[in-house]
């Protein structure tokens, strides 16, 4: 469903390419990768406006390599990695994080060949996300496996970044993704998560507010003292 | 004790504890029609299709003009309605449970839809409509308060009943002669 990265030929004659002509390059595909973002979101239509999911994050494919040097026999490896980020700048600066930490290619020493939002479909089914992780708590560094139901995996770990800053005061930067996946039913971990995919799940609504239906009408002052409590009549419709 | 630790702690609420000793009747569950209270889609009825946690839930309107879409339990309303359907049901199958159990029709004879639609029109009522409305009005307590009157003579025991009062006055001989020739017929609905 989503774009399969191809080791795209490179634009000219291999060499120590000056600066210009390789800013030049990064630039031309970003602007396809742009424009072809911006045909998704048109040809999504007006059900994404009403989807209500929290999406701090987006997924992004990046494929980068280091930049081939003068006298190397063999083309430097092309990498493809799957990251999580608000952005296309963040994604990148995570992308060139662990290629230094793991790959040992540096941002000035590399070079960005392709970078891709992945868009999930618009919602049709409600999944269990796992997610393993790797954050760093004021003492140490920690794994964690967390499951989330949600219907695609942006909202999913969008999740996991809010529960993990409420309850272990972990911000964005400090956690790491490890893997994540879709789980199976008769793989759930965690006895909450479990108890929302069984079929039979049933909770009456409590402590119900009533609020004016447009933000519009939403008034600063009022004549009348507010109400407490919604009206509603258990009995009848 | 949050909802959530009770939820953690049972695979189910204690339905029987909820509705006998609570006095709940309404639940959060797959099939349950609810009524959009907020946002882009108010005024709109849709079906929960499946639950996905205590906040979010997964609703579906596909011939009740509700695309299907993840939305806060806060912006909903639970009805009475409750349709029988597996959760995570497909639209299209949905569709097939709507139109065979006519649940347009059902939450249309609803006496809360029709306050909706009684809502909707007085809201659109016109200038001489007002007029109209305000006239009726007037008609409907002289016909009130007349027979108040007159029961209040019968049950009086001391003085003799009270005779019912004249049209003295222009105007309310006016109401009296004319209530039912003077304006074409108006439905009662809007008052």
């Amino acid at each position: 469903f989503f774009f399969l990265m191809i080791r795209r030929p490179p634009r000219s004659t291999q060499g120590v390419s000056s600066a210009a002509s390789d800013v030049y390059k990064r630039q031309v595909s970003t602007q396809s990768t742009w424009d072809f973002q911006w045909c998704q979101r048109r040809s999504m239509g007006k059900e994404s406006k009403s989807q209500f999911s929290l999406k701090k994050v987006k997924q992004y494919i990046l494929v980068g390599r280091a930049k081939p040097v003068a006298g190397q026999k063999e083309e430097p490896k092309v990498y493809r990695m799957r990251v999580f980020a608000p952005n296309t700048v963040i994604a990148k600066s995570k992308f060139w994080t662990l290629m230094r930490k793991q790959k040992k290619i540096k941002h000035t020493g590399g070079e960005l060949i392709a970078i891709h939002e992945v868009i999930e479909n618009p919602s049709k089914s409600v999944k269990v996300y796992g997610i393993v992780l790797r954050y760093q708590s004021r003492t140490g560094y920690h794994n964690m496996y967390k499951e989330y139901r949600d219907t695609n995996i942006c909202g999913a770990m969008s999740q996991m970044y809010m529960d993990m800053a409420g309850r272990h005061r972990a911000r964005e930067e400090t956690i790491h993704i490890v893997r994540t996946c879709v789980v199976p039913e008769s793989k759930i971990k965690r006895a909450e998560t479990k108890s929302f995919t069984n079929g039979n799940v049933k909770f009456p609504l409590l402590n119900r507010i009533s609020r004016p239906p447009i933000k519009k009408f939403k008034a600063f002052a009022r004549a009348k003292r507010p109400t407490l409590f919604l009206q509603q009549n258990n009995s009848d419709s | 004790m949050c909802i959530r630790d009770r939820v953690s702690t049972q695979s189910t609420w204690d339905i029987q504890y909820l509705r006998d000793l609570m006095g709940f009747k309404r639940f959060v569950q797959a099939g349950r029609v609810a009524y959009i209270n907020y946002g882009v889609d108010h005024g709109k009825v849709c079906v929960i299709v499946e639950v996905i946690n205590s906040t979010r839930v997964l609703v579906d309107g596909p011939t009740l003009g509700v695309p299907r879409q993840v939305i806060s339990l806060r912006r909903l309303a639970l009805t009475d309605h409750l349709l029988k359907v597996a959760k995570g049901i497909h639209t299209k199958a949905l569709e097939i449970v709507i139109k065979k159990n006519d649940l347009v029709k059902k939450i249309g004879e609803s006496s809360w839809a029709k306050k909706l639609a009684a809502q909707k029109r007085r809201a659109e009522l016109n200038d001489f409509e007002r007029f109209q409305v305000m006239m009726l009005k007037r008609q409907k307590a002289y016909l009130v308060n007349k027979d108040v009157a007159q029961a209040k003579g019968k049950k009086s025991k001391k003085a003799p009943a009270k005779k019912p009062k004249e049209a003295k006055s222009g105007q309310q001989a006016f109401y009296a002669s004319n209530y039912i020739n003077l304006f074409a017929p108006v439905s009662y609905t809007h008052l």
